[in-house]
């Protein structure tokens, strides 16, 4: 029979991949908890929607829902650089539960999205940013002139450490770390930096990661939620909190896998951290907050609870 | 409408607006959204915005730019014509050499860029001109081009190879040195064709002296002619250095390109204002022509893949209950089928993580696999009707080439590009030999 | 009368689009120069910028976009003229009135939703999501003349087919009519 709604769910991972296939389970889980009354179809990287574009499609309704990448809409929707997870943010997923459930993050980012006519539903706690650099960083001071490629937040935080950030396309971060364009480059997790084989053009990852985790939301037409009765939204809801735990637990062990698999090509990690350097690197993010906070009333509300919290 | 019927519609009318000579880009746009108006209702216009930001802000196309305004302004100064002058010095006794000397330069663009526009419309602006007015048969300079500036995906360094490795987790280095050796005999049978079809066929190719026949140049001329070809060479070999050095990336080079142009033409003393501003207003108009037919492209395709055009390829591949080597053949089928109406980047990205699980499951290594679909990926762009490099090469032809002409010459060449596939088919050592031999 | 005032609606369309296609043609070195100061600066200097990324991309698409118009003036845009070449200038009228209706069609949506991206871009203070977070809104206008100049373009082309049709007289002269 025919499903009373046809929605379409964007991600920004390939077909096939580990976190893909995790997006399709949400849809699945969508379809059987709402007894197939919500059709979902699941486009993957690429497929007719690009990543710039996510947010923009969902709020249109080309997308009916969609798992976006925040930073790629920092200069639509400021706050979700905040949400992400600003340098310096806490890796511990208690805490980041307490912060997005207890606090209040929730009725921020549920107003933020709102007011560009979208649902807000559920973080999804993700495994942190690294930067990998072709010679080993040996201290902080190391990154005094650095070539790195790091877009946004991750750049100006890198700046404050010395280093210069480069912008390029993704595609090109592998022949500008073999080259020597680039000294280095961060990559949206471990298995981001797998999946583009930067080990086998730079061998070292520094210990210390950008922010503690990334997390990232899932976000529905406002149009499309509307037209659900009570227990449809109800249905789809609890799936996305099912499927917030399978993220945090399956994202975890992906990361470890990758980090093997890039062992086995060679990764090294540079030497652990000096107290000092965890100083410096606190230090140069701390100052982002109050950037970001003075940009944008969101990101002030949440950098507000933020501070609170702490 | 089922998604069949529909990309049998779609393709129906594909078909008759090129019939009609609709220009491509508005014709792929807007049957996109005539068709998404009627199947999906006035929502699939936001299928517009997002492609614009996709599209338009992809520094990946930058190259494209980039690269023909560097041609534009080596063709426009006369420096251009000074490099292939130089190369009949060398081999202007044997028949065909202009176009031989085209495959060495469009070889060398190729080891620069990354993508197909960049490699053909560069080849294209600096190459066709004087292979036409020496009389070169419409057909072989045409083909020649096509087939050089293809070159760009199969020589390293190549975005649907990064692309590839990227969606199948497969290693970029492997894949750029897997694609050497089959570049290399593709450069060859290159060669080899012209050289051959020129001797079976003198008037495709006439000689220098046939046509001047009472011009030898005397040792101050040909001093001079090698003296300006040597400086443009050394352009090429500068911009290529800038890349490998790490001074710039791929897409930068053409950047650093331009600028070597304008200094050659100063020092040459064939700078002129007007050289510059036609440079620029043709460069202008190609870089129009060319990005109205990715973007309108672009909404085709995203509107095609929204319906779900994806889903039904791999459902007929799932489906498929066939012995290993028939389901590797029938992929590269599917490949090429699919590019009669897609484009170069959607085929990698939809076909590569659906088909290489399956490749490699029944026990086939995926760099020979990802090779494979480069080489399809090279056709595909060749095939007519619809295939970016026969748009490219049109947008750089001259007034009075038309489609058809562009049409016939592709034949030939697309029958070496199957030989090397099916070499590549058959010996998965081309492949594979140099990879495992570097990186173990 | 008519012809006189058509010819003079022609004329002006056509000099308005041959200017603005000059004009984004002068864009091109200095996108060149953009690229080539960023790998100056980050090479040589040590320091790259945070804004050549951005100026190039909006660079980029302003003369791809506004040249379209111009394109068409000089019939560059590529068709596919095997049949297009072989049928009598009445048939080939009749093809270009079918074919820039649906190119008419398509840069009308453009427009419109690069208006309405427009209005959004102010209302939210859009911007691009690099460090340099330069505003989108701009871009979204040039797209709305891009499209609009095409679309007039394509008009004026019209109007010439259509005269042919009706008068089997040429409106304008000289027009080029290789469909190239
Ligand atoms: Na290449
Ligand atoms: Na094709």
């Amino acid at each position: 029979s025919a499903a009373e709604h046809n929605w379409r769910f964007s991600n920004l991972y390939g077909r096939g991949t580990a976190f893909g296939e995790l997006y399709e389970g949400l849809a699945k889980d969508i379809e059987s908890m709402s007894d197939g009354r919500i059709a979902v179809q699941v486009l993957y990287s690429g497929e007719g929607v690009g990543t710039a574009g996510l947010l923009g499609a969902v709020k249109s309704g080309l997308i009916t829902m969609g798992a976006p990448f925040q930073s790629m809409h920092a200069g639509e929707l400021p706050a979700g650089v905040v949400e992400i997870g600003l340098p310096g943010g806490t890796d511990d997923p208690v805490k980041l539960n307490a912060l997005f459930h207890d606090q209040g993050w929730d009725v921020v980012l549920k107003q933020a999205y709102g007011s560009q006519g979208m649902v807000w539903l559920e973080p999804y706690i993700q495994p942190p940013v690294y930067i990998i650099t072709k010679n080993p960083i040996n201290s902080v001071a190391d990154f005094q002139g650095l070539k790195i490629r790091a877009p946004g937040a991750y750049g100006k935080f890198l700046r404050n450490l010395g280093a210069s950030p480069v912008s390029l396309a993704w595609s090109e971060i592998y022949t500008s770390l073999a080259t020597g364009v680039i000294d280095g480059s961060i990559g949206s997790n471990m298995i981001d930096h797998r999946d583009g084989n930067h080990v086998e053009v730079a061998k070292y990852m520094y210990r210390l990661p950008l922010a503690g985790a990334q997390v990232l939301p899932i976000v529905v037409n406002r149009g499309a939620w509307k037209k659900l009765p009570e227990e449809l939204k109800a249905a789809v809801q609890k799936a996305t909190e099912n499927h917030a735990q399978a993220q945090l637990s399956k994202s975890k062990a992906w990361e470890s896998e990758a980090v093997t698999e890039m062992k086995a090509k060679g990764l090294q990690w540079s030497p652990e951290a000096s107290d000092a350097d965890k100083k410096a690197w606190a230090d140069a993010g701390a100052g982002l907050w109050d950037e970001y906070a003075s940009q944008d009333k969101y990101s002030k509300q949440l950098i507000d609870i933020l501070r609170k919290s702490q | 409408m089922g998604i069949e019927l529909l990309t049998a519609v779609l393709l129906l009318c594909i078909l008759v607006f090129f019939a009609l000579g609709a220009p491509v880009g508005l014709a792929l746009g807007g049957i996109a959204m005539v068709i998404g108006y009627m199947t999906w209702g006035d929502g699939i216009y936001n299928v517009i915005p997002s492609t614009i930001e996709a599209t338009y802000f992809s520094f990946i196309l930058l190259a494209i730019p980039l690269y023909i305004y560097m041609g534009q302004l080596l063709t426009k100064s006369g420096i251009g014509d000074a490099m292939f002058n130089a190369s009949q010095l060398l081999i202007g006794k044997v028949r065909g050499s202009l176009a031989i000397s085209v495959i060495a330069v469009c070889s060398m663009i190729g080891a620069m860029v990354g993508i197909i526009g960049a490699g053909i419309m560069t080849s294209g602006s600096i190459a066709l001109r004087p292979m036409l007015e020496r009389g070169y048969d419409k057909r072989l300079a045409l083909g020649v081009i096509m087939a050089g500036g293809g070159l760009g995906i199969l020589i390293p360094p190549s975005i649907p190879m990064i692309m590839f490795a990227a969606s199948t987790q497969n290693s970029v280095g492997r894949m750029f040195l897997g694609a050497m050796v089959p570049a290399l005999l593709m450069i060859c049978l290159l060669v080899a064709y012209v050289v051959i079809s020129c001797r079976l066929n003198p008037s495709r190719a006439p000689l220098l002296e046939e046509m001047e026949p009472s011009t030898p140049l005397n040792a101050k001329q040909k001093f001079r002619t090698a003296r300006d070809g040597l400086f443009a060479v050394l352009l090429i070999v500068a911009v290529l250095g800038s890349i490998i050095t790490g001074i710039a990336t791929p897409t930068e080079s053409g950047a650093i390109g331009v600028v070597g142009a304008i200094v050659l033409a100063i020092v040459f003393k064939r700078f002129k204002m007007e050289m510059f501003q036609a440079a620029g207003l043709q460069t202008a108009i190609l870089v129009s022509v060319a990005m109205w037919i990715i973007f309108g492209a672009s909404v085709f395709s995203n509107f095609h893949l929204l319906m779900g055009v994806q889903s039904m390829v791999a459902e007929f591949v799932g489906g498929l209950d066939l012995p290993p080597i028939m389901i590797i053949i029938m992929f590269q089928i599917i490949m090429l089928l699919l590019g009669f109406i897609i484009d170069e980047f959607i085929i990698v990205l939809m076909c590569a993580p659906l088909f290489t699980p399956i490749a490699v499951s029944m026990g086939y290594d995926p760099i020979w696999f990802g090779v494979l679909m480069i080489i399809n990926i090279l056709i595909a762009v060749q095939t007519p009707p619809y295939g970016f490099a026969l748009f490219y090469l049109k947008g750089i032809a001259p007034a009075g080439v038309g489609m058809g002409d562009i049409y016939k010459s592709v034949t030939p060449f697309i029958m070496l590009n199957l030989v090397v596939l099916i070499l590549c088919m058959v010996f998965p050592e081309i492949v594979l030999w140099l990879p495992n031999k570097v990186m173990g | 009368m008519v012809a006189t005032f058509l010819r003079g609606v022609c004329r002006s369309i056509d000099l308005v689009v041959m200017l603005t296609g000059k004009a984004a043609s002068y864009l091109m070195p200095i996108l060149a120069f953009v690229v080539a100061f960023e790998v100056f600066s980050r090479y040589f200097l040590g320091k790259p910028t945070i804004w050549a990324f951005d100026v190039s991309l909006f660079l980029f698409g302003y003369v791809a976009a506004l040249g379209g118009a111009y394109a068409q003036q000089k019939r560059a845009h590529i068709n596919v003229d095997i049949l297009y070449l072989s049928v009598s200038h009445k048939t080939r009228c009749v093809f270009n009135l079918l074919s820039f209706s649906l190119g008419i069609f398509f840069l009308l949506i453009i427009l419109h939703m690069s208006l309405g991206k427009y209005e959004e871009a102010i209302e939210f203070d859009y911007r691009r999501q690099g460090e340099w977070a330069p505003p989108m809104y701009h871009f979204w206008v040039m797209l709305v003349i891009a499209s609009g100049l095409f679309i007039a373009q394509l008009g004026r082309d019209m109007l010439l087919d259509l005269y042919y049709l009706f008068t089997g007289q040429a409106l304008i002269e000289q027009e080029s009519d290789d469909g190239n």
